[in-house]
């Protein structure tokens, strides 16, 4: 399995990852998954990375001393790209099946 | 300016095999620069059905020399050596009834210099009428289109700052010449940045193709050996 941002997370995360891959594989695409049984491992899982945040903010400035990621944690990082997503998606799903000519 | 790449492919595996590898795709021996895989939202829309997930990956990263060069030392504030890491969203939407799966990822960083948006749409293919060549799987093949956009912001950074910098008498000429070489500079990155993709996107081919192969043989154990292995193999091959 994958590693996690927050080394202390692994645990928690491989408990979560093993639950949803047998759902997903087992019941999702089978057509039975209307619920997601691993709900309460992703909360521990989630838990554990928001802790870990301040941390991780920590090791990437010392690793960056100059960088743009300076003034700003990676939490906030995450929040304004999920927000820029949630436009995207608009975009995305509003979208028929139009592609982009390509370019030589 | 923005740039544009696009190719499709067929996976000769069935389109619930390749979302689960999708899913399962780091690490593989393909893919030794992602760290790290987390998985930041979750959730089902109860009308659709259709999963919605987001991710982010860690990667260690190298810009390649030909980019460093081009670039000032002042945008260069978080690359030492060329060398850093960085992050990748990745978001999900699969709709297991309709047969499909979009996908998005971006960089978070380092978009001063430049934006990359991968996009990519899998189609489930059941297609009787066509004979296969043998090596078919009953349930169907999955079609997918990769778009690739690139975008850099380096020259409108830098014709900004040139145009508050410039003095009355030369305002003109020097706002040519830097308008002239930044945006040369901008042309270089894209070029550069398109052919590393076409090489990248071929990885990334090979990459699922190595954990579909592990999925039809082992299933789901098969895949999770196969990373262990591919782990301890590291260990004694790679330097770092």
């Amino acid at each position: 399995m994958s590693s996690s941002l927050a080394p202390e997370c692994n645990e928690v995360k491989e408990r979560y990852d093993s639950c949803f891959l047998k759902w997903y594989s087992e019941k999702y695409l089978r057509g039975k998954g209307q619920k997601d049984e691993c709900a309460a491992l992703f909360n521990d899982y989630k838990h554990c990375l928001t802790v870990s945040f301040p941390t991780l903010t920590s090791r990437i400035i010392s690793d960056d001393p100059k960088g743009a990621l300076k003034e700003r944690g990676i939490d906030k990082m995450l929040e304004e790209a999920r927000e820029d997503h949630k436009d995207s998606d608009a975009v995305h799903m509003r979208r028929t099946c139009k592609f982009i000519a390509e370019q030589n | 300016m923005v740039k544009f790449y696009e190719s499709s492919y067929t996976y000769d595996y069935s389109f619930p095999a390749v979302t689960l590898a999708y899913f399962l795709r780091y690490p593989n021996p393909y893919s030794t620069h992602v760290l790290s895989s987390d998985t930041i939202s979750r959730s089902i829309d109860e009308a659709t059905g259709q999963l919605h997930t987001t991710r982010i990956h860690r990667k260690s990263s190298r810009l390649p020399p030909a980019v460093l060069k081009l670039l000032p030392k002042s945008v260069l504030g978080n690359v030492s050596g060329g060398r850093s890491e960085s992050y990748i969203l990745e978001t999900s939407t699969i709709d297991v009834k309709e047969g499909w799966m979009r996908t998005e990822s971006k960089n978070l960083d380092w978009t001063g210099i430049l934006s990359v948006v991968e996009s990519q749409e899998f189609q489930r293919r059941v297609d009787s009428s066509e004979v296969g060549d043998g090596s078919g799987v009953g349930e169907g093949t999955t079609g997918v289109v990769t778009t690739v956009m690139f975008r850099s912001r380096l020259g409108d950074r830098l014709r900004a700052r040139a145009r508050k910098g410039d003095g009355e008498g030369e305002e003109e000429k020097k706002g040519f010449l830097a308008s002239w070489s930044t945006n040369g500079i901008q042309r270089s990155i894209e070029a550069i940045a398109s052919r590393k993709t076409e090489n990248q996107l071929g990885k990334s081919k090979e990459g699922m193709t190595v954990v579909l192969e592990r999925l039809r043989r082992g299933g789901l154990v098969g895949v999770l050996d196969g990373m262990r292995k591919d782990r301890e193999s590291e260990g004694m091959w790679s330097k770092g």
